[in-house]
């Protein structure tokens, strides 16, 4: 179910995980699950996750996504959250949920960007 | 004359409130048939006292100017004289009352001054006196009974007159201060990927929300990547404020745009420090300019001064 929900995209080390439709805390808990063990599986050094459709996030989707981030990190891959509206942004400040410590981009494009960034300096280092 | 009414806002006054002025001036329902008692009387002298009423507007300059057209010259001494007779036609209703405010509101659109419509009426009274006294010169008490209610009603026509200026202006401030809250929140693209947020003023909790919602509409269009907020221009910076700048900060950087905060005065420093305010999750830096230097910096902008162009102006 969660397959369909929120797919999971390999781009080289990269992992996308397009959010499909609004998620249950069940999805949420499922795509963490997940996403670590691919992290794992596939050594990926990147995951970025697109929320775009999303017209709210509470709580325990921003503590969820929180989660992600610092699991990720820890298989040594960073996270980047992306696609959040204003309208959510806003709402989130409000109830406190900023998402300390998470790397946030406007979307995809802008996510790949400062991940391509970081890996065309990185290459050239070695 | 007609197209100036078309263009006019619509505005009445409810019954309770028509009732509640009367009793005020209490104009009663024996004011009402003294008046249409005289109406035979106001019509034989309708003509003498529109032309002596005219007469003293044109004497003035400042009156004088506001019927330079002989046409409308005629067009206004018309409509005068169907007031002078409507004062003793009696139904002084909500349609009375509706007539009279449009009659305010096309004087106040005309620009014709406060001053001049008081005296006007003045003018009016006065020379209606003069007609009431020559009229009832063996029955002087009659005259005194019919300029009395003649009073009260010309009172309550001011001031439903005089309403419609008052109500103009409260429009025209009402207008101006959605445009300045407007213009205090600009969000100025500097550089593509750089936004500029100049604070202007006292944020309070409403401007706080507006400044967001721009900030992060802004950020989306433009894509920006840093955020410079200036506030130079905010006189005090309170616990209240400084948690409307942290939210502020913190909604921009959900949407991936870095805040760099500059401007913060000297003595607004020591004030949020002996407050214990905590901006440490934010950038800060002293003035726009190196706002702008430090937010260049992380776009991986770099500005060279060009010496050729410079020696080329010096000349």
């Amino acid at each position: 179910m969660n397959r369909a929900r929120a797919p999971i995209l390999k781009l080289g080390e990269t992992l996308v995980v397009s959010v499909q439709e609004a998620l249950m805390d069940a999805d949420l808990v499922g795509l963490r699950d997940e996403l670590v063990a691919e992290v794992k599986m596939y050594r990926a050094t990147c995951v970025i996750i697109d929320v775009t459709v999303l017209d709210v996030l509470d709580s325990f989707a921003a503590r969820t996504l929180r989660h992600i981030a610092q699991m990720t990190q820890l298989l040594g891959a960073r996270t980047v959250i992306v696609g959040i509206q204003p309208d959510v942004a806003f709402a989130m400040v409000q109830l406190g949920l900023t998402l300390q410590g998470t790397e946030t981009a406007l979307d995809l494009e802008d996510a790949l960007s400062r991940l391509n960034l970081k890996l065309g300096r990185d290459r050239r280092a070695q | 004359m007609a197209d100036h009414e078309s263009l006019l806002p619509e505005s009445s006054i409810p019954g309770d409130e028509v009732r509640r002025r009367k009793e005020f001036l209490e104009f009663t329902d024996n004011d009402v048939s003294v008046l249409e008692g005289v109406n035979e009387v106001a019509i034989r002298y309708a003509d003498s006292m529109i032309d002596d009423f005219y007469r003293h507007l044109m004497s003035f300059d400042e009156t004088r100017a506001f019927f330079a057209d002989p046409e409308l010259l005629k067009h206004v001494k018309g409509m005068q004289k169907n007031y002078f007779m409507r004062l003793t036609q009696g139904n002084y209703d909500q349609v009375y009352v509706a007539e009279r405010i449009k009659i305010g509101q096309i004087h106040e659109r005309v620009g014709l001054p406060v001053k001049s419509y008081f005296g006007m009426y003045c003018f009016y009274l006065r020379a209606v006196l003069g007609r009431l006294q020559e009229e009832y010169k063996a029955t002087p008490e009659q005259a005194f009974k019919v300029f009395n209610s003649l009073m009260k009603l010309t009172f309550f026509d001011m001031g439903l007159a005089i309403d419609t200026y008052i109500e103009s202006r409260e429009r025209t401030i009402q207008g101006q201060q959605e445009a300045i809250r407007e213009l205090s929140t600009p969000v100025l693209l500097l550089r593509p990927g750089l936004l500029l947020l100049p604070i202007i003023g006292l944020i309070d909790t409403l401007r706080a929300r507006q400044l967001t919602e721009q900030l992060l509409r802004s950020v989306r269009t433009n894509r920006a990547r840093v955020v410079v907020i200036d506030v130079t221009g905010v006189p005090s910076v309170d616990t209240k404020v400084a948690n409307h700048l942290v939210q502020t900060v913190e909604a921009a950087r959900l949407m991936g745009a870095v805040s760099i905060v500059s401007g913060i005065a000297p003595d607004i420093a020591q004030t949020m420090v002996r407050l214990g305010i905590d901006l440490r999750r934010i950038r800060t830096v002293g003035d726009l300019q190196s706002g702008i230097e430090e937010a260049e910096r992380q776009l991986g902008y770099m500005v060279v001064k060009n010496e050729a162009a410079e020696s080329e102006d010096g000349k």
